[in-house]
C-alpha cells in the first residue's frame, strides 16, 4: 500500500516536534452490499474505502489526522498536521521499520466480492423467499447480503510494520407480519454474520435465517404488550448476551475505567457479579464475526478473562489505556476505518457456561418474563444504567414459558445486575451485533447461556 | 485529484464502456477537533478527505459505486463496478438521471471561520477551565471539545446538470461529571457555533444539569401526565421519522401509508421540513437526485398533507418530488420539526398538574420500532408536583406508540429544540405535554 521507506519518512514528521510515539494506519476496504426489497433484488453497492489515519503520543496526549491523499506530499503534510498539534519542539528521530508477519488465524476460502453476483444474490433470495413464504401474514421482506474485505497495514515508530486481511460477511432478513384485518404490523429480525467469506453458509442455512426473522415478526403479531414493572427475567443465549455487553462491558474498557469514567474503575480483584458468572473477551475465536488477527493498533487479539467466578480480573485495554491505567495491552484497540483514531472494543464478548440445567431455571421462576430474543441496548459507563429491547418475549408462570409479550424493554443498573444473575445455564452461543462508540462502528459477538435474573426492571404497558 | 480531473477519468470511461445516463458526485472535507481531560489539551485531530459516488443507469436500472481512493484505474473501475451491478437488479422501479429543476434557492448561511489548531485548543481549555469554575462537586472525567468542518460537493451528470453546495460548522460540547458524597453524576450539553452565547453558557449549563440529577430517587410503575423535553421528543420523531417516507408507505413499512389528507396527530400539531432553515449551518438547496429543495407542511393541524418524495416514489403515486431523494435510493427530511405551541415550559408542568418531566431518553436504537411505532425507552427527569417541577427521578421507562402519542399531544411548548445536524438532516421539537402515559419503575 505504502512503502516502507515512506513510512519510515513519514513516522520521522511525525514525531518531529518532540512526541514520543508515532503511528500510521492505512486501509484499503472493498464494502459490497446486496439488498432485497418487496419480492426483489434492489440495490446493489459498491464502495472503497481508503485512507490513511497518523497518530502522535506524548504521555497520554494524542493528536490524530486523516488523510485520503495517499501521495507522498498528502502523507507528509498529514504528518506536518499531527506533530504541529502534538507538539512545539525540534526533534530528529531515526525510525526503522522491520516487517513483521502474524499468524492468519481466520483463513477465507471464499471471498465474496470475487465471485459473480448471481451467487450472492441467490443465497439472499433464499433467504428471503423462505420468510415470504413462511405464512400469508409476511407482507413484506427486506434482506442485505453484506461483505467487506479489509486490508490494513500498521507501522510504529516502535519499528513495528505489519499488514493484515480481514474477511467478513452477514446475511440479514426482516419480516413484516400484518395481521388478517391490516390494522396491526410487527417486524423479526434475524443476521447472523462470521469473520468469514461465502463459506459461511456451509453451516448457516440461508432458509433457516428468513424462517427465524419471520416467526418473530408473527410470534409479535399475536402477542399483548408485555406488563410493566419489577418481575423475574430469563434471557436465552445467543444475543441475549448483549445484557453483559451493555451492563458491563461498556464499563471494563480503557475508554472508560482509564479516564475514572467508569464505575468499574478501581475494583481489579474484587467480588462484582455473582459467583456463577465468569466472562471473557477473546478476539482468537476462528471465523468469529468480532475476530481479527491484529487489533487496530498491530498488536495480536487475545483471550481475556474479564470475571471469574464473579471477581474482576481485567480490563480491554488499548495503547492509550496502557499509559493512563499502567497496565499491559490486551489486543482491543478496534476502529470502523482510518477516519476513526481507535481506542478499546470488545471483539467476541460472552458470559460462559454456569452450573444450573436450562430446564431448572424456567421452572424456578414463579411469574416472570422469558426474553428469548434481545434487541439492541446503550449504557451510561458513568453510572451503570443500561436499556435493552425485547425483541421476543412470553410471560413465564409457575414454571412453565406461556403466552408471547410484545414491546419489553429492560433497564437497571450493571452493578447490581452482575449480582442478580442468579442462575446461569449450560448452552452458550453467540450472537452477531454491530457496537458503536467514540472510535465507530465495529463488528462485535455477544454471547451467553440461558441466565436467570432475579429482579429487574421491565418496561412495557 | 481535482473535481474536473475526476470528471473528465469518469466521463471518457462512461463512454469507453457504452454507458451513457450517469451521475458523479464529490465531495471533499475537512475537519479538526480538540479535546479537553484534567486540565490539558488530550487530544487534537484533523482530516481531509475526498470521496466520489457513482450512478449509472443501464438497460433501465440503477447501480452505484463510490470510493476514496483515487488512483485513474480505481475511478474507471469505478464504472465498470456500477454498470455490472446493474444487471443485476430485479425491480420496476422507473429511475432516472434528473435534467434539473427550473431554478434553484441560494443558501443564506454562513461558513465557519477557517480553524487553526491554536484558536481551537484555547477555546477548549477555557471551556474546560470554566466548568471546573462552575461547583467544587466537578470531577476529573469531565472533558470539553471544540471541532470545526467544512465540507464541499459538487454534482454534475451526464444530462450536463451542474451543482455544488459548500456548508460548514463549528461546535463544542462540555461532558461535566459532578460527585456529591459518592454518587457521580453526568450531564452533556452541545452549543452550535463556538462563539455564540449558547457554547458560553455551556458550563453553567452542564454542570447545572447534572448537580440537578443527584439524589434520584425511583418511582412506582402506573400512568402518569408526562412533559417530554423538546430535545428527547425530537429524538422520538427521529426514531420514527422514515413512516413519512414515501417508499416504506409503497412497501408497507409505514403506519402513515395511505393517509395523506388524514388526520394523524392532535389539532394542535403541524410538522415541517425545511432544508433551507435560517440559520442551520447545513442547508441544501438541491438533493441527492439534483431536484431543487423547498420548505413543506408536513402535517397541519393534525392532518397529514404530504409523505417525503423522491423522483421513483412520485413517478409510482402520480405525485410530485418533495426533493428528499437521497444517495442510495433513499428518503430523508432535512429541517424536520414539530411547529412550536403557545405555552411555557412552566405552563405545560401546571397543565400536567402531578406526573414527570422526562429529559433524558436512551436507548431509542433498540427500543423503538420504526414500522409499528411502538417503543419503551429507559428514561431519566424530574417528578412535577402541583404543577411545578420537583425532584430528580431516574431508571423508569416510558412505553407507549409514536402514532398513538401524536394524536394525545394536549399541549406545545413556544419553542422548538434542535438537535445537532447529522450531515443534512436535523430534527426539532418544542417540550409537549401528553397524559395517561405507561410508566415502569420500581
Amino acid at each position: 500500500m505504502i512503502s516502507r521507506i515512506l513510512l519510515e519518512d513519514v513516522l520521522a514528521a511525525a514525531m518531529s516536534t518532540g512526541a514520543d510515539f508515532a503511528e500510521v494506519y492505512a486501509e484499503k476496504t472493498r464494502n459490497n452490499g446486496i439488498r432485497f426489497l418487496d419480492g426483489k433484488i434492489d440495490t446493489v453497492s459498491d464502495e472503497m474505502v481508503s485512507g490513511v489515519g497518523i497518530r502522535a503520543f506524548i504521555g497520554t496526549r494524542t493528536a490524530y489526522a486523516t488523510t485520503t491523499d495517499l501521495s507522498r506530499a498528502g502523507l507528509l503534510r498529514c504528518a506536518k498536521a499531527v506533530a504541529n498539534a502534538i507538539g512545539d519542539g525540534n526533534a530528529s528521530v531515526n525510525i526503522s521499520l522491520t516487517e513483521r508477519i502474524f499468524p492468519n488465524i481466520h483463513p477465507v476460502k471464499i471471498l465474496p466480492g470475487s465471485t459473480p453476483i448471481k451467487t450472492r444474490t441467490d443465497i439472499l433470495k433464499e433467504a428471503c423467499f423462505a420468510a415470504k413464504e413462511r405464512d400469508e401474514k409476511i407482507k413484506q421482506v427486506m434482506g442485505n447480503l453484506a461483505s467487506v474485505d479489509h486490508t490494513i497495514l500498521i507501522a510504529n515508530s516502535e519499528g513495528l510494520y505489519t499488514t493484515d486481511r480481514h474477511v467478513r460477511t452477514r446475511i440479514a432478513v426482516n419480516a413484516v407480519a400484518v395481521s388478517a384485518d391490516g390494522s396491526d404490523n410487527q417486524s423479526g429480525f434475524y443476521g447472523p454474520g462470521r469473520g468469514m467469506g461465502l463459506e459461511m453458509f456451509d453451516f448457516i442455512d440461508p432458509r433457516e435465517v428468513g424462517i427465524t426473522a419471520a416467526d418473530e415478526a408473527l410470534v409479535s403479531l399475536r402477542a399483548d404488550y408485555c406488563p410493566a414493572g419489577q418481575m423475574t427475567v430469563a434471557i436465552e443465549n445467543g444475543f441475549g448476551g448483549v445484557i453483559f455487553h451493555e451492563a458491563c462491558g461498556h464499563s471494563l474498557e480503557a475508554t472508560s475505567v482509564g479516564t475514572g469514567t467508569s464505575q468499574m474503575a478501581g475494583k481489579l480483584g474484587q467480588q462484582i457479579a455473582n459467583e456463577k458468572v465468569t466472562a471473557i473477551d477473546d478476539g482468537t475465536i476462528p471465523g468469529a464475526w468480532g475476530s481479527v488477527n491484529i487489533d487496530d493498533e498491530g498488536h495480536p487479539t487475545q483471550k481475556n478473562v474479564l470475571i471469574e467466578n464473579g471477581i474482576l480480573k481485567n480490563y480491554m485495554i488499548d495503547r492509550l489505556g496502557s499509559r493512563r491505567m499502567g497496565m499491559p495491552m490486551t489486543g482491543n484497540s478496534r476502529r470502523q476505518s482510518f477516519m476513526y483514531e481507535p481506542t478499546s472494543r470488545m471483539t467476541n464478548t460472552y458470559i460462559a457456561n454456569g452450573p444450573d440445567k436450562n430446564e431448572d431455571i424456567i421452572a424456578s421462576i414463579e411469574y416472570g418474563l422469558y426474553a428469548k430474543k434481545m434487541g439492541g441496548g446503550s449504557v451510561n459507563p458513568l453510572t451503570g444504567e443500561f436499556n435493552f429491547g425485547v425483541s421476543e418475549g412470553y410471560i413465564v408462570r409457575n414454571g412453565k414459558i406461556c403466552e408471547p409479550v410484545r414491546g419489553a424493554s429492560l433497564v437497571g443498573t450493571g452493578s447490581q445486575i452482575l449480582m442478580d444473575i442468579d442462575m446461569v445455564g449450560q448452552n452458550m452461543a453467540t450472537g452477531q451485533g454491530m457496537c458503536g462508540s467514540s472510535s465507530g462502528s465495529v463488528p462485535t459477538d455477544v454471547g451467553q447461556p440461558l441466565i436467570r435474573i432475579s429482579k429487574i426492571t421491565v418496561g412495557g404497558r | 485529484m481535482e473535481f474536473i480531473q475526476i470528471k473528465e477519468i469518469i466521463s471518457a470511461a462512461c463512454k469507453k464502456l457504452g454507458v451513457e445516463e450517469y451521475e458523479i458526485f464529490y465531495t471533499v472535507s475537512e475537519d479538526i477537533s480538540a479535546e479537553t481531560f484534567k486540565h490539558e489539551i488530550s487530544g487534537l485531530s484533523s482530516g481531509e478527505s475526498a470521496k466520489v459516488y457513482f450512478r449509472c443507469l443501464c438497460g433501465g436500472h440503477m447501480g452505484y459505486s463510490s470510493s476514496s481512493y483515487f488512483e485513474a484505474d480505481e475511478l474507471e473501475d469505478l464504472v465498470l463496478r456500477a454498470k455490472e451491478n446493474t444487471e443485476a437488479i430485479e425491480n420496476d422501479d422507473i429511475v432516472m438521471i434528473f435534467k434539473g429543476s427550473e431554478s434553484y434557492a441560494t443558501p443564506t448561511a454562513t461558513l465557519p471561520e477557517e480553524l487553526d489548531a491554536g484558536i481551537l485548543k484555547n477555546k477548549a481549555l477555557e471551556l474546560h477551565e470554566a466548568t471546573y469554575g462552575v461547583d467544587e462537586r466537578v470531577v476529573d472525567g469531565t472533558q470539553t471539545a471544540v471541532m470545526s468542518f467544512r465540507s464541499e460537493m459538487y454534482l454534475y451528470n451526464s444530462h450536463g446538470l451542474e451543482l455544488s453546495n459548500r456548508v460548514g460548522m463549528s461546535g463544542c460540547y462540555v461532558a461535566a461529571v459532578v460527585n456529591c458524597d459518592g454518587e457521580a453524576r453526568d450531564n452533556f450539553e452541545f452549543a452550535e457555533n463556538i462563539n455564540s452565547d449558547a457554547a458560553k453558557a455551556l458550563p453553567e449549563k452542564a454542570v447545572g444539569g447534572a448537580l440537578e440529577k443527584i439524589g434520584a430517587t425511583e418511582i412506582p410503575t402506573g400512568k402518569y401526565n408526562i412533559v417530554i423535553d423538546g430535545k428527547q421528543m425530537k429524538d422520538l420523531l427521529s426514531a420514527f421519522s422514515s413512516a413519512f417516507s414515501a417508499k416504506n408507505a409503497l412497501l408497507g413499512m409505514s403506519r402513515l401509508a395511505g393517509k395523506e389528507g388524514e388526520k394523524i396527530a392532535a389539532d394542535i400539531v403541524s410538522i415541517t421540513d425545511d432544508p433551507m432553515r435560517e440559520g442551520c449551518p447545513m442547508q441544501t438547496h438541491f438533493d441527492d437526485e439534483g431536484v431543487a429543495t423547498y420548505k413543506k407542511t408536513v402535517v397541519e393541524g393534525g392532518v397529514l398533507k404530504t409523505m417525503l418524495y423522491d423522483l421513483t416514489t412520485a413517478i409510482k403515486t402520480g405525485k410530485e418530488t418533495t426533493g428528499n431523494g437521497r444517495r442510495g435510493g433513499n428518503i430523508a427530511p432535512y429541517n424536520f420539526s414539530i411547529c412550536a405551541g403557545e405555552n411555557t415550559l412552566d405552563e405545560l408542568f401546571s397543565k400536567a398538574g402531578d406526573g414527570i418531566y422526562v429529559t433524558g431518553v436512551k436507548g431509542l436504537h433498540a427500543g423503538a420500532n420504526a414500522i409499528t411505532g411502538d417503543f419503551s425507552v429507559e428514561s431519566e427527569g424530574f417528578i412535577i408536583k402541583d404543577g411545578k417541577k420537583a425532584g430528580p427521578v431516574k431508571s423508569f421507562t416510558v412505553a407507549g406508540n409514536f402514532f398513538e402519542l401524536l394524536m394525545n399531544i394536549d399541549a406545545l411548548s413556544d419553542q422548538v429544540k434542535w438537535g445537532i445536524p447529522g450531515g443534512f438532516t436535523v430534527f426539532g421539537s418544542p417540550d409537549v405535554l401528553i397524559k395517561d402515559m405507561s410508566v415502569a419503575g420500581k
